[in-house]
C-alpha cells in the first residue's frame, strides 16, 4: 500500500515505516493477513513526545511494534499526530491484544485512540489529572533533605502546611 | 443472607429445569417430591459482582478482579490493574543510562536479571559495542540460574494456591541455593544488577564454580522430586486438565508469549528464534504443550527448567577466559589500577561516574525471553546521557489481558488456578 | 532460710544494705521463691497479656513488591518465621494483629493499604518492610508515595531494597520487645 507510506527508516537492522493516520487501520489488516507478511502478532503501542519538533512536525510518534512469528521477523509503524488533535483510530478490532496497550497509552500520554469501546486509565487512579509520560508532566515526589531544605527532615506531621512538593 | 420471598408474597412455587434437578437426588433419600411441601425456587437470575483483590492471597501480586458472578460460574471478569504503577518508564528519562539498570531489576523482580540483560542489549545495540564472550556466557548462566529460580517459585505458589503446601517448602528450599549464588556474584540476594551496559558488574568469585556445579548436578533430581508430588496427583490433574484453555489463535491475538504461548502449541522462543548473547552456541530443547489448558503450561514451565539446567552445564564446560567488560573505556569503568598510571583513565573514570556515557541518536526494540514470555525494551535515544524513552513491552501485562478470555465461564476456584497458570508478576504489568 | 525479719511489719528484710531504712524496692521475694519451687511462676497480669501478644503475632498479608517475596522467603524453609510466632499469615485482615507493609505502595494502593488497616481489630502494629515503604525508596516520582507512615502509624521500619530476612526477623523481635514494654492497651486507664 504505498499511498499510506510516508517514508523508511531503517538502522541497527530494523526497519521503521512512517504511515498515515488515515490509512493505518487497512495497513494494519493487510500486515497481519497477507501471507508474505503474516505480522499478526502485536507487541506494543506507545508513543514518543517530542514537544520541540512543533510546529514544524507533529509532536507525537505513536508507535506500534508487530511481530511475525512465521517469518520470525518483526515491524514497527509510525503515526505522527500534533499536539492538538492526538488521534488515531483504534486497532483493538484488528489485534485483541492491542486493547489494554491503548488504554496505557491514553493514560500515560493522552492519545485519543477513536473507537475504543472503552478508553479509560488503566494505571493511574481514574481521577488522576495529566498524563505522566508526557515531557511537560513534572515528576514530582519529595525533594531529600540537605541544609538548605531542613523543614523536609522534619516528620511529616510537623512540616509546614504549605510546603511545595507534598504530594496528596 | 437470608432468601426473602418475592414481593406480594410467596405465591405458588415454580416448577423448572433447576427446581426438578434436585427431585432426584431426593427422591433416594426418601423424600416424597411429589406431595412434598418443600419446592426449589428460583428467584432471580442476575448475576452477582465480586470484587477479588487487591488484597488477596492468590492473585500474586495486587492485583484486582471484578468479577461477575451467576452462582459459582464467573460470566465476566475484569481486570483492575494500576495498583503497583511505579512510574518506571518516566524515571527512566531522568536518570543516566548506568542508573538505570538498578531500575530495572525492580520490574520484574522475580527474574531481575532478565530486565538487566534487556535494556543493557538495546543500549548496547545503539553504542553499537560488542561484549566480550565471557560476559556474553556469565550473562546466559545468570539469567538461566534465574530462570529456574522463577520457575521454582511460581511452582511453589501456584501450587500453594491450589491447595499444596508441601511444594512451596521444598521450591524455595532450593531457590535459597540459587540466591545464595547470587549474593556470591553480587552481594545480594534478589536485584543484583549484575548485567550492566557493556558487560557485567564484575568477575565472578572462586566460590562460583562450585556452586554452580553443584546446582547443575543436583537439581535435575530435585525437579524430579517436584514432579513426583503433583504431576500425577489426581486432584491436580482433576483441577487443572482442560482449565483455561488459550488456543493458537487467540494466544498471538492476545499477544501472549512465554509458556502461555507455548503452552497452546506454538513453537516459538525467542532464544532460538532471534538469538541473542551467545545462546546460538549452546543446544536445547523448547518444550511445547498441546492443549493449551493450565496442566499443558504446567508441564512446559517444568521442563524449561530442566533445559535451562542443561543450558547452565553447557556454559560453564565451554566457559571462556577474558574479559567481562567491553574494553571501550567510554562506556565501561577502567580497571581501578590504571586509574592510577593513566592519566586518560583518569578522565575516563571521572566523566563516567559523574556524567555518564552517551548514546548516538537512534532507536531499537530489544526482546529478551523472560520466563514469563517476551520483554522487550523500545529505547529511543537523542544523544544524551539518558535515555530519551525507554518503553517496556511487558510480557504479564499482555499475558494477564487473555485473562478475561481464559476464565469465562468457569468456577471462581478455577479463577485462581489460571491465573496462577499464567504466571504474572505485577511489578511487570504495572511497571 | 537465713533472712532477718523486720520487727515492726513482720516482713523479711531483703535490702539489709546500702539502702537499708529506705524505700523498700519490689523484688523477686520470699513468697515468689517459695512458688517457684512448688512449681508456679508469678507475674503480673499485663506481663502475660503482652507475651501471649507479642509470642504469637499473627500477620496480615500485605506483600505488595519485591520486599513481598523476601517475606515469603522469611516464611520458608530457610529461615523459618513461624519459630517467632508468626505462624500463619491470615489473608482476613480481621483475624490479624502484625501488618507487615512489604513493597512499594502506589498512590491508587494507599486508600486500600488504610482500608485494611482500619479494618484490623485492636491491637494491632505495622512494620514497614524495606526503602519503598519507609520512605519511597528510589522511586521519587508521582507514583509512589514516599514512605508508608504518611497513610499509617508505624512501629518499626527496616531498610533495604529488598532486607535481608534476617532483616526482618530482627524487625520482628524489635517489636515483640517493644510489645513487651508496653502496656495492654485495654487495661490502660
Amino acid at each position: 500500500m504505498p499511498e499510506a507510506v510516508i517514508r523508511v527508516h531503517e538502522e541497527f537492522g530494523e526497519v521503521t515505516v512512517y504511515l498515515q493516520a488515515g490509512h493505518l487501520v487497512r495497513a494494519m489488516k493487510l500486515l497481519r493477513d497477507d501471507s508474505a507478511a503474516q505480522y499478526n502478532q502485536p507487541l506494543f503501542v506507545t508513543a514518543v513526545d517530542w514537544p520541540d519538533r512543533e510546529p514544524a512536525e507533529p509532536r507525537f510518534d505513536i508507535v506500534y511494534q508487530l511481530r511475525s512469528m512465521q517469518h520470525n521477523d518483526q515491524c514497527r509503524m509510525i503515526v505522527q499526530v500534533p499536539e492538538d488533535a492526538p488521534r488515531v483510530p483504534t486497532l483493538e478490532r484488528v489485534f485483541a491484544g492491542m486493547d489494554w496497550h491503548e488504554r496505557e497509552a491514553f493514560d500515560l500520554l493522552g492519545i485519543e485512540f477513536v473507537g475504543h469501546h472503552d478508553l479509560h486509565r488503566i494505571l493511574l487512579p481514574e481521577d488522576w489529572v495529566g498524563h505522566p509520560l508526557r515531557k511537560d508532566y513534572v515528576s514530582f515526589g519529595e525533594p531529600v533533605a540537605f541544609t538548605h531544605n531542613l523543614e523536609w527532615a522534619l516528620p511529616a506531621a510537623e512540616r509546614p502546611r504549605d510546603m511545595p512538593g507534598t504530594t496528596r | 443472607m437470608a432468601v426473602m420471598p418475592p414481593p406480594g408474597g410467596p405465591g405458588l412455587p415454580t416448577r423448572n429445569a433447576e427446581s426438578d434437578a434436585f427431585d432426584s437426588g431426593r427422591n433416594l433419600l426418601g423424600v416424597d417430591t411429589a406431595n412434598d411441601a418443600i419446592d426449589l425456587v428460583q428467584l432471580d437470575d442476575d448475576t452477582m459482582e465480586l470484587n477479588m483483590g487487591p488484597q488477596h492471597p492468590s492473585t500474586h501480586g495486587v492485583l484486582r478482579l471484578v468479577l461477575q458472578l451467576d452462582g459459582e460460574v464467573v460470566r465476566e471478569c475484569r481486570p483492575d490493574i494500576g495498583f503497583l504503577h511505579t512510574g518506571f518508564e518516566k524515571s527512566f528519562e531522568s536518570h543516566t543510562w548506568q542508573q538505570c539498570i538498578p531500575f530495572t531489576d525492580r520490574m520484574d523482580y522475580l527474574a531481575p536479571l532478565f530486565n538487566n540483560l534487556g535494556f543493557s542489549l538495546a543500549a548496547e545495540r545503539l553504542l553499537g559495542i560488542e561484549v566480550p564472550m565471557r560476559a556474553q556466557y556469565l550473562r546466559v548462566i545468570m539469567c538461566e540460574l534465574t530462570r529456574v529460580a522463577s520457575h521454582f517459585l511460581w511452582y511453589g505458589t501456584s501450587a500453594l494456591d491450589l491447595g499444596a503446601t508441601t511444594p512451596f517448602v521444598y521450591a524455595w528450599r532450593e531457590r535459597e541455593k540459587l540466591l545464595d549464588i547470587n549474593e556470591v556474584v553480587s552481594g545480594v540476594r534478589m536485584h543484583t544488577s549484575f548485567i550492566r551496559v557493556g558487560g557485567l558488574l564484575a568477575d565472578v568469585p572462586d566460590e562460583f564454580y562450585a556452586l554452580v556445579n553443584e546446582v547443575v548436578r543436583t537439581f535435575p533430581r530435585f525437579i524430579d522430586e517436584y514432579e513426583l508430588l503433583i504431576t500425577k496427583n489426581p486432584i491436580f490433574m482433576e483441577r487443572t486438565r482442560g482449565l483455561g484453555v488459550l488456543t493458537p489463535d487467540d494466544a498471538i491475538a492476545y499477544g501472549a508469549t512465554g509458556p502461555t504461548l507455548r503452552g497452546s502449541g506454538i513453537p516459538y522462543d525467542l532464544r532460538k528464534a532471534q538469538p541473542y548473547s551467545a545462546y546460538d552456541h549452546f543446544d536445547f530443547d523448547v518444550p511445547i504443550g498441546s492443549h493449551g489448558d493450565v496442566y499443558d503450561r504446567y508441564l512446559v514451565r517444568m521442563r524449561e527448567a530442566r533445559e535451562s539446567l542443561r543450558i547452565i552445564g553447557q556454559a560453564m564446560a565451554n566457559l571462556p577466559g577474558g574479559p567481562v567488560n567491553t574494553s571501550d573505556r567510554k562506556v565501561a569503568l577502567p580497571p581501578r589500577n590504571e586509574i592510577n598510571t593513566s592519566m586518560e583513565s583518569l578522565i575516563h573514570h571521572f566523566k563516567l561516574v559523574t556524567e555518564g556515557f552517551t548514546v548516538p541518536r537512534g532507536q531499537v526494540y530489544q526482546a529478551v525471553e523472560s520466563p514469563r514470555g517476551e520483554l522487550g525494551f523500545y529505547i529511543v535515544s537523542d544523544g544524551g546521557n539518558r535515555p530519551y524513552r525507554c518503553k517496556v513491552r511487558a510480557p504479564s501485562f499482555s499475558n494477564l489481558s487473555a485473562l478475561p478470555h481464559m476464565v469465562h465461564d468457569e468456577l471462581i476456584a478455577d479463577v485462581v488456578a489460571v491465573i496462577g497458570s499464567i504466571d504474572i508478576t505485577l511489578g511487570d504489568v504495572d511497571r | 532460710m537465713g533472712l532477718s525479719v523486720d520487727a515492726a511489719t513482720g516482713l523479711p528484710i531483703l535490702n539489709a544494705g546500702a539502702d537499708a531504712g529506705a524505700i523498700p524496692l519490689p523484688r523477686v521475694g520470699d513468697l515468689e521463691r517459695t512458688a517457684a519451687k512448688a512449681g508456679a511462676i508469678t507475674t503480673s497480669i499485663e506481663k502475660v497479656i503482652q507475651w501471649g501478644r507479642y509470642s504469637s503475632l499473627w500477620p496480615a498479608l500485605f506483600g505488595l513488591a519485591c520486599c513481598a517475596i523476601e517475606m515469603m522467603a522469611t516464611g520458608a524453609a530457610r529461615y523459618d518465621m513461624s519459630r517467632f510466632g508468626c505462624e500463619v499469615f491470615r489473608a482476613s485482615p480481621r483475624q490479624a494483629d502484625l501488618m507487615i507493609v512489604a513493597g512499594r505502595v502506589s498512590q491508587k494502593m494507599g486508600p486500600v493499604l488504610r482500608q485494611i488497616y482500619d479494618q484490623m481489630p485492636e491491637p494491632k502494629w505495622v512494620i514497614s518492610m524495606g526503602a519503598c515503604a519507609s520512605s519511597g525508596g528510589m522511586f521519587n516520582n508521582y507514583a509512589i508515595i514516599q514512605g508508608v507512615d504518611k497513610v499509617v502509624p508505624v512501629d518499626v521500619y527496616i531498610p533495604g531494597c529488598p532486607p535481608r530476612p534476617e532483616g526482618l526477623l530482627d524487625a520482628v523481635l524489635k517489636l515483640q520487645t517493644k510489645i513487651a514494654a508496653e502496656r495492654p492497651s485495654s487495661l490502660r486507664g
